[in-house]
This record gives structure tokens, sequence and C-alpha cells, in this order.
């Protein structure tokens, strides 16, 4: 296969399968009495799975547990890739939050304009 | 699997249950163990006694190569988020020492990067799986919100309630209660 086609392709199949780890430690993270877990837990496996099967495909490799971390690094080293793009929004976003003036609450107004309010 | 190589995912995986952890809770009083557990995977992640196999050495390094950049980049957002008027009014020192501290990462970032054409295809591709992930788990917690059985509506706040939640607000809001 073309090096620069299975080069998009792992990272593809690599940051879809980190983000839906992420997705899993993160609900692991946040666990409690009103969360629903399972069915988003199987959906983010299932991308794990099907990105792990795509990767070993593309590279000719068995679909096993090397794969797998073969295709979580990869996922390490794309989303590496895309964070200064990220960054550079989110600089974008500091500069407008640095400059503006701070609004009115209006959780505050709506609480003075409340009847029985002092 | 080698032992060195877990610890490097195991790192990871305890490090993005730590800042999970530390987003819970209302933003005046975060989850008190979040920090110190994401502190602790990144440790378990970074120190170690051999050098990990590959691909995960590869991890490792690009994970620390990028540090050089991140590291400043996101104490200076933080930096900046403190002293724009976003929450409070303006602190003047934050927000310089947090803008110095942004452009310190995109010098070091302009620095050491090596961009090239076909990069591009890639970081789309990145950012399309990205969404992949994303899209599969709203569609699934939509699922899993469909299949909730609906619960009957909850009773209006009584007067107690309400003035608590009103100086709950003022408190966290800096508008000093009235006596």
């Amino acid at each position: 296969m073309n090096p620069n086609l299975e080069s998009v392709i792992s990272a593809f199949a690599g940051s879809a399968a980190l983000t839906s780890l992420f997705i899993i430690l993160a609900l692991i993270g946040t666990l409690n009495p009103y969360h629903r877990p399972a069915i988003p837990m199987l959906g983010a496996s299932t991308v794990i799975l099907a990105s792990t099967y795509l990767f070993a495909q593309t590279g000719s490799i068995p679909a096993d547990s090397v794969a797998l971390r073969l295709t979580m690094s990869e996922g390490v080293l794309a989303l590496l890739d895309i964070f200064p793009l990220v960054f550079l929004v989110c600089t974008f976003m500091f500069l407008q939050a640095s400059l503006r003036k701070r609004p009115e609450d209006p959780l505050l107004a709506l609480l003075e304009s409340e009847p029985g309010s002092e | 699997m080698s032992l060195w190589a877990a610890q490097v995912w195991l790192g990871m995986a305890i490090a993005v249950i730590g800042i999970s952890m530390h987003r819970t809770g209302p933003a005046f009083r975060r989850h008190p163990f979040g920090a110190p557990v994401a502190l602790l995977g990144l440790a378990v992640m970074l120190f170690r006694v051999e050098e990990p196999p590959q691909p995960e050495s590869e991890v490792v390094a690009a994970a620390i190569d990028a540090a050089m950049w991140l590291l400043p980049a996101l104490i200076g957002s933080a930096l900046v988020l403190m002293g724009a008027p976003l929450y409070w009014r303006t602190r003047l020192l934050p927000l310089l020492a947090g803008w110095a501290l942004i452009v310190v990462a995109w010098c070091q970032y302009y620095s050491t990067m090596s961009v090239v054409l076909s990069d591009t295809l890639r970081w789309v591709t990145a950012l399309l799986g990205v969404v992949l992930a994303f899209t599969v788990f709203a569609l699934c917690v939509r699922t899993a919100e469909r299949m909730t059985p609906q619960e009957p509506e909850t009773e209006g706040l009584s007067e107690k309630e309400r003035k608590y939640v009103e100086s709950v607000l003022r408190r966290h809001l800096e508008v000093a209660d009235e006596p």
C-alpha cells in the first residue's frame, strides 16, 4: 500500500481508538449513581475494536494485542500532531477573553428581578 | 506485553481518569483527588527503571518532546484564564505572565516544528477520527437516555431551598449577602 495512504489511515484509526479509550476512562473517572455508562462504553469499545481491525488490515498484521498497542501509539502521535491546531484556536479565544469587558451577570440580574427578593 | 509497556499505558489511563475526576463537582470545589491522581498517572507513565519496548518508547519520547512546548502552553493558558475578566475583574499579573508563557510556547513549537504538506492530510484524518469517536459516543448517550424511563416532574423549590440557592449564587458570584 502507498505509505502516505497507510499513514493517513493509521492516523484516522489511531485517533478514533485513542479518543474512544479516553471516553471510557472519563466515564470511569466520573462514575456516579446517576450514570448509565453501559451503552456509551459498548459504543466506544466497538470503535476501538473496529479501528484496531482497520489498522491491522492496513499494515497487514494480525488483529491482536500488538495491533491494539500500535493503534493506540499511532493515536497518541496523531493527537500530538493536532494539538498545535487546537492550541492555535485556543490562543485566539484567549485573546478575545483577555480583551473583552466582564459582562453583567444575568443570574444576579435574575435574582434581583425575582418577586420577594431584597 | 512487557511490564514497562504496561506501565506506560497504565500511567496514561490513571492520568486521564485523574483529569476526568478533577472536572467533576462545582467549579469552586473540584474533586479533591483529581489533581493528585492525574499527577500520579504522569509519574507512572514517565518515570521508569527500564526503557519501554516499541511502540511505547516512541510514545514516551514524543510526549516528552511535546512537553517542551505543551507545558508552557498549559500553564500559560491557566494563568490567562485566571487573569482574564471571565469570572472576576481583570488581574493584570497572571494575565501578562500567562501571555508571556503562551508566546514562549509558540516560540518553542516554532523552533522544533517540521511540517511538510503530507502532514496536513494526516491532521485532517486524525481530526476525522476524533469526530467519529465523539459522534458514536453522542449517539450512544442519546440511545441510553431514550431508554431511561421518564421520572415524574420535580416539584418546585421550597422557600427555604430557594433562599439557600440564592445565597450560594450570591457567595460564588462575589456579591456580599445582606445581613
